[in-house]
């Protein structure tokens, strides 16, 4: 071919069609995940935090970070605790001062597990500005803020002594009988001194590939970004939860699409899936391909009606409240809507909890009763008459929530016959930062997601005076009372007490309770020893193929 | 033509800059919070949340953002996502599946359908070319998403012929499937409109020209009616990468391949919006580039257009 004009231009075109296709196989390459042996796939999403115990609050992060680090103590499957770490953890009289002793532990690095690598990592966690995520779970602690920054920008909190390399004690800022509870979450993890550079910053390789002390230990391939985490065993972990398996490969799913990690489940490419997608809960119970799991878990749904809305607020406020949760037929809703992946709430805790009972004096309110509804309704109409529409508020970008807000404000129209409607948020942070700001003029949906095994969790932190998640601003000095006295009471006074405070919270109703969400999961037929822990998460180290 | 080519080159700074800016007024009328997703909505000190938002420039003004953006950008430094990846590497892993599965989507586009399309406008009207509009039409009517649920049901988890989904260990035969689904609505318009210019063409007085020297018809049909008709579909089909790239999205969440349209949904969804400025900015590039290349195959089928 003569070499013309024409073909020297078709040149220029090849070669940079032939860059963009040379630059498109740069992608594949080594490591296949290996689906033969005993390591598990499960899902998992690209954790958007460094695996630092301190900075990372989301799940994507958070199921690797809780296999590769022990705390002081850690969960069982029933949600009761085991020592981990911690030899002994005792209170003084009034639970106001505890000392922590620890057994002989080791990180990967073979450093000792000190009473240095607890206390150095809470401390940089509270500091303001190392702006560490979970800074949150440090107020309980003396010398902390109510946000759980250390107090006027000291980079030590104040309520933790170091005795020796074995032992400290932790000083509260009030009694809390079950604070030993809390310390099995990941913000309490130890690190390891290696973990520091020189101006005592954790450096961002351990944030890449952090260095722990729990069952599993990074594999040599460790985060592959946008890719997996891979896991081995730990062979000198000696703690409660050895592994069974061979490895965990978090397998991340782009986007975060659960439908897709489905579809793997089904033909075997993806051993866990620890929440069914949407489109699958119809089914999945029936799907031959996978092992279904659907059991009451530990998220509570509510939506919450703040005081300072017009006609919400002294006894008509009250009126109204029950008459808009005996207005609804929480049954139907979670049957039709949710095929039963969720289970109405008879409380304002969950089931899966240590102490709850189904028989909470005053939570027939909780109960579908027209009739009832509609007299309650018609005393607050006497007392003011109504005027307005009853709005329901929320984030669109969480699967379900149209369908069941429209279903909850169709059955207020129905019973109370008012105008009611849903007033859409496109996503859950928009939603939030009117909660926040406190510019939203409706009711909203809320939920509670708890940070350890305990019904004053599902509590205080919401419903107290002032508490930071006290969206709606409630406060009752007797419910915060009998919450305090809960705190540090033991054993059954404690559970009776908890038990008086949420008869108040059903008389005031400043949430209105809903429904306890289901933990679902999908395995692979080949998979054992699938089990939900109390937050609703698969236990890692039980799972077999 | 080099000349031309510059040209072309230096048109991409006003576009940039343009694209970058839309794109910045757009997010910022995002409304929400994304510093309430990063700290996963739990309490943050007022300290801690004026030290996140100097980190990613959140609460500077919008001029003085784009400012820093485009400055940083012409460095190549993009700044980090919330995950503290380097945006730069986070377009490096991505860019290049999305690409590929782009290309073989084109590939297969082209192929299939300048192929079909031109059988179809030779013998038009007859049965071969009425089947070819009816089920180009079927496949224009069915949802990009439809088809790849279904076509992953058939061929991924009912026999098991291909794996459903692609996941991050992606090859050439993963995205096979993907691929194939997302050419599909593209390949049926590519079908309709080889054949209307291969019908138009075979009547046209060249051709009869050709045909009356005597030329075999196998020469009249290459170098006389395809040539000709083949125009308007490069540029459709070169146009088309674009929004093969940005259809992506779609076709990346069914089969969960780790491509830029994912990474750009979930730093939509975040606020991050450095990340998903890169990202689109990125993807306006590639439109760019690929519609002067369009532009150059022109004079290779048509001698007629010359670039001086």
């Amino acid at each position: 071919m003569r070499l013309t004009r024409r073909t020297r231009l078709a040149g220029v075109a090849l070669v940079a069609v032939a860059s963009l296709t040379l630059a498109a196989c740069g992608g594949d390459s080594d490591s296949k995940s290996s689906s033969d042996g005993n390591v598990i796939t499960v899902y998992g999403t690209n954790p958007q935090n460094p695996l630092i115990p301190t900075a990372t609050n989301e799940v994507g992060g958070g199921d690797p970070l809780q296999n590769l680090f022990s705390g002081l103590t850690a969960y069982n499957s029933d949600g009761s605790v085991v020592n981990e770490v911690a030899e002994s953890i005792e209170p003084n009289e009034d639970s106001t001062v505890w000392t922590v002793k620890l057994k002989p532990w080791k990180f990967t690095d073979g450093s000792d597990v000190t009473s240095k690598s607890f206390v150095n990592a809470w401390n940089y966690g509270a500091t303001a500005a190392n702006k560490q995520l979970n800074n949150y779970f440090f107020y309980p602690i003396e010398g902390t803020d109510e946000e759980g920054y250390t107090v006027d920008g000291a980079d030590t909190i104040s309520g933790l002594k170091i005795i020796d390399d074995t032992s400290f004690t932790i000083t509260l800022k009030e009694p809390e009988s079950d604070f030993p509870l809390r310390l099995g979450y990941s913000a309490y993890f130890p690190v390891p001194d290696a973990a520091y550079d020189a101006s005592g910053k954790i450096t961002k390789e351990f944030g890449e590939r952090p260095i722990g002390n729990g069952p599993y230990k990074l594999s040599k391939s460790g985060w592959e970004r946008n890719k997996q985490i891979s896991l081995v065993p730990n062979p000198d972990y000696t703690g409660a939860h050895k592994p069974k398996n061979d490895g965990l490969i978090f397998k991340f799913y782009a986007g975060g699409g659960t439908d897709a990690a489905y579809t793997d489940v089904q033909s075997n490419n993806l051993d866990v899936l620890d929440q069914v997608p949407p489109s699958a809960l119809k089914t999945f119970e029936s799907d031959k391909k996978v092992t279904a799991y659907n059991e009451p878990g530990s998220n509570f749904s509510s939506f919450t009606i703040p005081e300072r809305l017009k006609h919400f607020s002294g006894e008509e406020g009250e009126l109204r409240r029950a008459a808009i949760s005996m207005a609804l037929n929480r049954g139907q809703i979670t049957d039709k809507i949710f095929n039963n992946t969720r289970t109405p709430a008879t409380d304002f805790t969950s089931p899966v909890l240590d102490g709850w009972v189904e028989d909470v004096p005053g939570n027939e309110v909780l109960q579908y009763n027209a009739d009832e509804a509609k007299k309650l309704w018609a005393q607050a109409d006497a007392i003011q008459k109504w005027t307005g529409s009853f709005q329901l508020a929320y984030n669109n970008d969480g699967a379900g929530n149209k369908e069941f807000v429209d279903a909850v404000t169709n059955q207020i129209k129905t019973t109370l016959g008012i105008d009611s409607s849903g007033k859409v948020y496109p996503t859950f942070d928009e939603l939030r930062k009117d909660i926040t700001d406190r510019t939203i003029k409706t009711a909203f949906r809320t939920g509670w997601q708890a940070d350890y095994p305990s019904m004053l969790n599902y509590l205080g932190p919401i419903y107290a005076t002032g508490a930071g998640s006290n969206d709606g601003d409630y406060s009752n000095k007797e419910f915060d009372k009998l919450v305090q006295q809960a705190s540090s009471a033991t054993g059954d006074d404690r559970y009776k007490l908890i038990s008086q405070a949420q008869t108040i919270l059903l008389k005031d109703l400043p949430a209105v309770p809903l429904w306890y969400q289901n933990a679902t999961a999908a395995t692979s037929t080949k998979l054992k020893g699938f089990e939900f822990n109390w937050q609703q998460k698969p236990d890692y180290y039980k799972l077999t193929k | 033509m080099w000349w031309y080519v510059g040209k072309r080159l230096l048109q991409t700074i006003p576009v940039f800059l343009g694209a970058t800016l839309i794109l910045f007024i757009l997010l910022k009328l995002r409304p929400g919070d994304p510093i309430l997703n990063l700290a996963g909505n739990k309490p943050v000190s007022d300290e801690v949340r004026d030290a996140l938002a100097a980190q990613y420039h959140l609460d500077d003004p919008l001029f003085i953002q784009w400012l820093q953006f485009v400055k940083s950008a012409i460095t190549l430094d993009f700044g980090e996502t919330f995950a503290g990846q380097p945006v730069i590497e986070l377009i490096g892993q991505t860019f290049p599946v999305t690409v590929t599965l782009a290309v073989m989507a084109l590939l297969i586009d082209a192929i299939l359908g300048i192929g079909l399309g031109t059988l179809a406008g030779l013998r038009r009207n007859g049965w071969f070319d009425s089947s070819m509009l009816v089920i180009s039409l079927a496949l224009l009517s069915i949802p990009i998403f439809v088809l790849g649920f279904v076509l992953q049901l058939i061929f991924g988890v009912k026999l098991g012929w291909v794996e459903p989904t692609v996941g991050p260990d992606w090859n050439i035969g993963k995205l096979l499937l993907p691929a194939i689904v997302l050419a599909i609505a593209n390949f049926a318009y590519t079908i309709r409109l080889t054949r209307t210019s291969v019908a138009e063409n075979l009547t046209a007085d060249h051709v009869r020209t050709a045909r009356a020297k005597g030329l075999s018809n196998r020469l009249v049909v290459r170098n006389h009616v395809l040539r000709n008709s083949l125009v308007p579909v490069v540029t459709y089909i070169g146009i088309n990468l674009g929004s093969l790239m940005a259809g992506a999205i779609i076709t990346e969440t069914i089969f969960n391949i780790p491509g830029i349209g994912n990474a750009a949904y979930t730093a939509i969804a975040k606020g991050e919006t450095s990340t998903v400025v890169a990202i689109v900015t990125f993807m306006v590039m590639v439109y760019v580039l690929m519609s002067l290349l369009v532009d150059l195959i022109y004079a290779v089928l048509d001698p007629r257009i010359r670039y001086v």
